[in-house]
């Protein structure tokens, strides 16, 4: 086994297309390049710029942005001299007191959890790779990030805020709250955090720990 | 190593149809309801389009529609077009059909869209004030329309398209 092989596709190693199981050779990668499946043209790896501190940066403020974004008023609204605040977490809750359990849930894991656990557990994988701890879980947490991806709709409740801005603007006076500007900077932030992070370049650290890589 | 997905035609026709299932009282029942003063008015997804479309700008409500209208029916027909498209062993245009697996994929979250506006209006208009905006059934089915959909997509595997392909030569 060879251990003092840089942490990228070696050139020999045969891969079949996770989208149309087409076996092919993975080139070697350099930072900034993408190998795309020759039939499909699906992504095959990623190999970002910035290796594992870009990444780890990147999904830290992510963090701290959403700590924020989740502990400040998020929209003001004025009607007639009266003044209703509201938070992200508000949103799920009206729907909780409005007898909407279910819709109460499905927007508290879209807006709250998934982002959360999200870039808790990348930050987890990461770190246990960057400092080479062996820590417990990290397998479980970087095959779960893939499935959690589309669940984080934080973008998507931006688009809301515009439209309920619009809906609401004719009949009162709105404001932005200090946590909407912390919650921008959380879409901008994540967005480049999961264009940094490639888990299948994790997968191959892994896999190459254990040898499975060239067991063949 | 990506594993096939298990059953994955089955599974993806189950959670297909019952989104389609919950497609028409989406629809047709209101997302929300506005009282104001006693006077209660009702808002479906469509007539949210329209209310935008009437009092805000158009490029709003066009982004509301693609998101809210159309995406979750042509979602519906999308996939049921690949489906049938597998089961028949077509060997037709397997790299489009690829593409158009991965746009489904992709979009369809956004739909969501008009469920956090619910969720942010009952939010912000709470009772005491001069209305109260109360979210329906119709919100509840739509969420229901994403979510299934959303795990429709996730089921159906696209190497399903390439197989026919094999086969063949």
């Amino acid at each position: 086994m060879n251990q003092a092989r840089p942490a990228m596709a070696s050139g020999s190693e045969l891969l079949a297309c996770h989208e149309c199981d087409t076996l092919q050779r993975m080139p070697a990668l350099q930072p900034g390049q993408t190998a795309r499946c020759r039939l499909c043209s699906a992504i095959l790896l990623r190999y970002p710029k910035g290796g594992l501190d870009r990444p780890i940066a990147l999904y830290s403020t992510a963090l701290l942005l959403l700590l924020l974004s989740n502990s400040f008023p998020f929209l003001l609204l004025e009607i007639q001299g009266r003044q209703e605040i509201t938070t992200i977490l508000g949103a799920s809750r009206a729907l909780y007191d409005a007898g909407m359990g279910e819709l109460a849930v499905a927007v508290f894991v879209t807006t709250i959890l998934a982002p959360a656990l999200l870039i808790t557990s990348s930050l987890y994988v990461l770190l246990a790779v960057r400092l080479h701890l062996a820590l417990p879980g990290a397998r479980h947490a970087l095959s779960w990030i893939s499935h959690l991806e589309p669940w984080g709709m934080l973008d998507v409740f931006m688009l809301g805020v515009l439209v309920a801005f619009v809906k609401l603007g004719a009949m009162a006076t709105m404001h932005t709250g200090l946590s909407l500007y912390a919650f921008c900077g959380l879409i901008v932030v994540s967005a480049a955090a999961t264009a940094a992070f490639e888990p299948r370049l994790l997968w191959r650290q892994f896999a190459r720990r254990t040898g499975l890589i060239h067991a063949r | 190593v990506h594993l096939r997905k298990p059953n994955s035609l089955t599974l993806t026709w189950a959670l297909l149809l019952t989104a389609m299932i919950a497609y028409l009282p989406a629809n047709l029942y209101p997302v929300m309801t506005v009282v104001s003063l006693g006077h209660g008015q009702s808002d479906t997804i469509l007539s949210g389009v329209i209310y935008l479309l009437l009092n805000g700008d158009w490029p709003l409500a066009l982004i509301v529609f693609v998101a809210s209208v159309l995406v979750p029916l042509l979602k519906i027909v999308v996939l049921i077009y690949l489906l049938l498209s597998v089961q028949r062993k077509s060997r037709l245009r397997t790299a489009q059909r690829t593409r158009l697996y991965r746009l489904v994929e992709l979009v369809g979250r956004w739909s969501m869209v008009d469920i956090f506006v619910v969720a942010l209006l009952a939010a912000l208009v709470q009772a005491g004030a001069l209305a109260t905006i109360e979210p329906g059934i119709g919100a509840l089915a739509f969420t229901a329309v994403v979510i299934l959909s959303m795990f429709a997509a996730m089921s159906f595997d696209p190497r399903l398209i390439w197989d026919n392909e094999e086969h063949q030569t």
